[in-house]
């Protein structure tokens, strides 16, 4: 067991390692001067130069890099372009943010999905199958944003019920747990499960049609075992992967949650990128793509050891 | 190339000469943290001309890993192999001038053929690779399906799955035969078939050796079928030759305890006479970590403390040309039963 | 016709071989039969057309705006899905948008699958260092969620078609390399790739004949489920302002635009995403027909 998670862990490493050079060079291929952001369109050659040195752009590239891990490492991500502000400081206050409703999200998507995949699988082939799958494929082909939007029209302009965006009176600094604050994380979590249910639906009616079809089960029938003997087995089956699909789920969720963001004006790390990106703002853009990648990778990580502690034969690999 | 260039006898070497020699032949596979799978350790024999050599030995003795390295589909670690006189893949016998010559069939008919192709295209694959044109190719395609069972009118155009176990083991024999090989290994190639249709495929093989004047490999766990159709047999422990004879005198009288095991574990045919208890004792072997000395001392009823010590080589034992690796057999190896030294011829 | 040799027999030349319909009018005969299936390919088929003859069937142009006319309802005379906030018709507008947000979906798939192929077959079948080495690669692509690598990528490209379609490109490539990697594994361990290695076949050949025609079916159904991942990323980067600028009718940037509309004409404000949704469905419920289609065993 230690042997695979110690395996586990190194072979993140590398990975790790590609996903940090990547965000360091994305702002290398952008086109223009990554200092133009910063400029005034009049400056004078000396203060480019000035500037240059003190952001560090006139060494050569690969000292770059090792200068920014190295200070990546020890938590300093760089200061934003555009508020001044250390980068980690903002992108941990978002992280925040994102993930309370990334979580609701992922626990709403789960439920609803594993419900829905459990009907289809065990009913299979029925309308009740036909139905859940249908309402699985729905969910992963619907552009969420423009749900959110409707959503948006439905509850809040229509019916007034919740409000359309933000964080809640005070913003998120003031964040309370009543239902002021809490009616602002109701729409965009909702609009966030969508897709995981779809893809947990589909995932666990794939699992449960596989389990109930397997030999064993007839044999299960036939002890005598109630179905809800057969219900749990199934469960205990089909319980890893359903958990590292959750988990890989939250793990997305967490990367592409700007587009629902966006819509809903949530203070999170999507939103935070989508102003990186408008302003040109470097250092904010890489040091939040870096924090929300590694939390992928790291997710991933957790996900897999969850996996080989739960299902044995994962390990042998 | 035409195809009477694919199929002209080219026997280089004589009568004399075995088709194939195998020599030393060894080959592990590393599994990690030092582990190694000795799947064919230092395996020697000759296969002669028109003959069959039969194979047999337990799951794990190394049979198929010898097929395939024979076949070059594994590369040895250790040892050559000779092919009519001739180093393979050696300058006078390019690797792929020798596969012309050696085919195998494997055992799984299905997972054999491109479940793409045609039956007809994946004969006729062979041969197109060596230059042969593709309609001379699907001729001969047709023509090999003709001889072996199928009618081509009904079957050529047909995809593997809409034919049957035997029906596309069949296939499989023709298209071995298409590039016109003078050796054919045949790895288990009847062992998934149903009893009546093994039979039959048997007799079409025996017709073919007849026919084309074949050499055969047959690697088989079944040893009335092995009898059945073999000169010569060749019993694989472990990654090793153990004993190596005529087919007859070889079921007839055992030399090595481990093929006195293995045949007297054939269920008795006589209701007077049952098989009572299971004659091989202790777990089926590992080849990970194989026993020092002779790799069959766990589990031989007759081994002694020479038998944990050294290993023994293939010796000449019995009359004829048997050989077998027991230090029963090996005069002066210090155990019990062995004959005495002056007593050696 | 075929050459006579002397070691063919006469039979075999005389009587034509019975032709089974082979697979692929198998495939056609179980897709064929899957309502849902064809239902969405027929939608499919009816968008593409739309936005082929686009310039014929749209009532109006797209691009001329009208300061009086903004944000009208749906039902308004000569505007029979409304305006938008600048006047202009919304139905030929979202007419014309399918051009887009189709290509948008489509040709980032399409060179994906065409160079996710080459990485994933390659490593599958030359395996070794370099298939370690380059599933590594992607797996470091792999590590990001595709709408951060798409964005990232857009944001440091920035906004236009073009980058549009780069970044979209590069984020479909990994998932289609591994797939292609995968299904090439499995397949290179089948006897009768081995067979035809013992033919004495070349790699380049055993790849043309036995590997390709097993392995590109399962990956061109995988690489169809993208499609409508892509619509919806593409449009999704139009709404952000990443992607297409405007005034060009795109179904992500009409969404963008009619954001603030929504208090004003909801409905029209959702239509753009109503199209992306059904095209994305029936591209998604043709993907599936596809797989269960092409998913048996012999």
């Amino acid at each position: 067991m230690l042997s695979y998670l110690a395996k586990r862990m190194l072979y993140v490493l590398p990975v790790a390692f590609g996903v940090s050079l990547f965000c360091f060079l994305l702002v290398h291929i952008a086109p223009g001067d990554p200092l133009t952001s910063v400029l005034p369109p009049d400056a004078s050659q000396q203060m480019q130069d000035e500037l240059r040195r003190i952001y560090g752009f006139d060494r050569p590239l690969p000292v770059q890099f090792g200068l920014w891990l190295w200070k990546a490492l020890q938590g300093d991500l760089g200061t934003s372009i555009a508020t001044g502000r250390p980068v980690a400081a903002e992108v941990w206050r978002a992280v925040g943010n994102t993930l309370l409703i990334a979580c609701l999200a992922t626990v709403i998507g789960f439920v609803l999905g594993c419900f829905f995949g459990f009907v289809a699988g065990y009913f299979r082939g029925s309308f009740l199958d036909k139905f859940a799958s249908m309402l699985a494929v729905l969910g992963v082909s619907v552009p969420h944003y423009w749900l959110g939007m409707v959503l948006v029209i439905v509850f809040s302009v229509q019916l007034g019920w919740l409000p359309p965006g933000g964080a809640g009176p005070g913003g998120s600094a003031a964040w309370k747990w009543d239902w002021e604050h809490v009616s602002h994380m109701i729409l965009p979590a909702i609009t966030m499960s969508v897709i995981p249910m779809g893809i947990i639906s589909r995932t666990v009616r794939a699992l449960v049609a596989d389990i109930l079809n397997q030999e064993f089960v007839p044999a299960l029938r036939a002890k005598g075992l109630m179905d809800f003997g057969v219900f749990r087995h199934v469960v205990k089956n089909a319980a890893p992967t359903a958990l590292a699909v959750m988990g890989l789920q939250l793990g997305y969720l967490l990367g592409g949650s700007i587009l629902i963001e966006t819509v809903f004006s949530w203070p999170g790390t999507g939103f935070l990128l989508g102003n990186a990106i408008f302003q040109r703002d470097l250092p904010l853009l890489q040091g939040t793509i870096l924090v929300l990648a590694m939390f992928f990778v790291g997710l991933n990580v957790l996900v897999d050891i969850v996996q080989g502690l739960l299902d044995p034969r994962v390990r042998r690999r | 190339m035409s195809l009477e260039m694919l199929t002209e006898e080219r026997d280089r070497g004589g009568a004399g000469t075995p088709l194939l020699e195998a020599r030393r032949l060894t080959k592990h596979f590393p599994l990690g943290r030092g582990a190694v799978v000795r799947a064919v350790d230092g395996v020697d024999f000759q296969v002669m001309k028109g003959e069959t050599l039969g194979v047999v030995g337990e799951s794990g003795c190394g049979k198929s890993t010898t097929a395939r390295v024979v076949m070059q589909l594994i590369t040895q670690d250790k040892g050559e192999m000779l092919f009519d006189g001739e180093a393979v893949g050696g300058a006078a016998l390019s690797l792929k001038a020798y596969r012309r010559q050696a085919q195998m069939v494997f055992q799984d008919s299905y997972a054999s053929l491109n479940p793409r192709l045609t039956i007809e295209d994946s004969v006729a694959f062979g041969p197109t690779v060596h230059g042969v044109s593709k309609s001379a190719a699907i001729a001969r395609a047709r023509d090999l399906l003709a001889r072996v069972g199928l009618d081509p009118a009904r079957f050529a155009a047909r995809y593997p799955h809409e034919l049957s176990g035997g029906q596309r083991q069949r296939v499989n024999i023709a298209r071995a035969l298409a590039l016109g090989p003078r050796l054919v290994i045949l790895d288990e190639a009847v062992s998934a078939l149903d009893k009546s249709v093994e039979a039959q495929v048997l007799n079409l093989l025996m017709d073919l050796r007849e026919e084309f004047g074949l050499t055969y490999i047959f690697i088989s766990h079944d040893l009335n079928v092995v009898r059945f159709i073999s000169d010569r047999v060749m019993v694989m422990y472990l990654g090793e030759v153990v004993e190596i004879g005529p087919v007859d005198e070889l079921y007839d009288d055992p030399r090595h305890p481990y093929t006195r095991a293995l045949l007297s574990a054939m269920p008795s045919m006589d209701p007077d006479n049952r098989t009572m208890e299971a004659p091989l004792a202790g777990d089926p072997p590992n080849p990970i970590n194989p026993p020092a000395g002779c790799r069959f001392h766990p589990r031989c009823p007759q081994a002694q403390t020479v038998c944990a010590k050294a290993k023994p080589v293939l010796t000449q034992t019995g009359e004829g040309a048997r050989l077998a690796a027991c230090h029963m057999e090996i005069a002066g190896s210090g155990h019990s039963r062995a004959p005495k030294l002056e007593d050696a011829a | 016709m075929s050459v006579i040799t002397s070691d063919a027999s006469p039979a075999a030349m005389v009587t034509p071989p019975l032709r089974s319909p082979g697979y692929w009018a198998g495939v056609w005969r179980r897709f064929t039969r899957d309502k849902v299936a064809v239902g969405a390919g027929i939608v499919v088929l009816l968008i593409v057309l739309m936005a082929i003859f686009a310039d014929y069937i749209a009532p109006a142009d797209p691009t001329r705006s009208s300061m009086l006319r903004r944000l009208r309802p749906i039902g308004t005379p000569g505007y029979p899905l409304g305006a938008d906030e600048l006047g202009r018709d919304m139905l030929s507008r979202l007419i014309h948008g399918a051009r887009l947000s189709l290509f948008m979906g489509v040709v980032p798939v399409f060179i994906a699958f065409f160079l996710g192929s080459l990485i994933g077959v390659s490593a599958g079948f030359f395996g070794g260092r370099y298939n370690t080495v380059v599933m590594r690669t992607v797996d470091v692509f792999y590590a990001f969620p595709s709408v951060l690598l798409a964005i990232a990528l857009s944001g440091a490209l920035g906004a236009g078609i073009f980058n549009s379609l780069l970044s979209l490109t590069i984020v479909f490539i990994p998932p289609i390399a591994r797939i292609a990697e995968s299904v090439t594994t499995q397949v290179r361990s089948m006897d009768y790739v081995e067979a035809a290695r013992a033919s004495g076949a070349a790699s380049g050949a055993i790849i043309r004949i036995h590997v390709l025609g097993n392995v590109l079916g399962p990956i061109f159904v995988y690489a169809t489920s993208l499609i409508s991942v892509s619509m919806i990323l593409a449009s999704g980067l139009s709404f952000l302002g990443l992607g297409t600028k405007p005034p060009t009718p795109e179904w992500g940037l009409m969404l963008n635009t009619l954001r603030t509309a929504i208090y004003v004409q909801p409905w029209v404000a959702a239509l753009p995403g109503m199209a992306i949704f059904i095209t994305s469905i029936s591209f998604n419920l043709l993907s599936d027909g596809l797989r269960s289609a092409m998913d048996v065993k012999g």
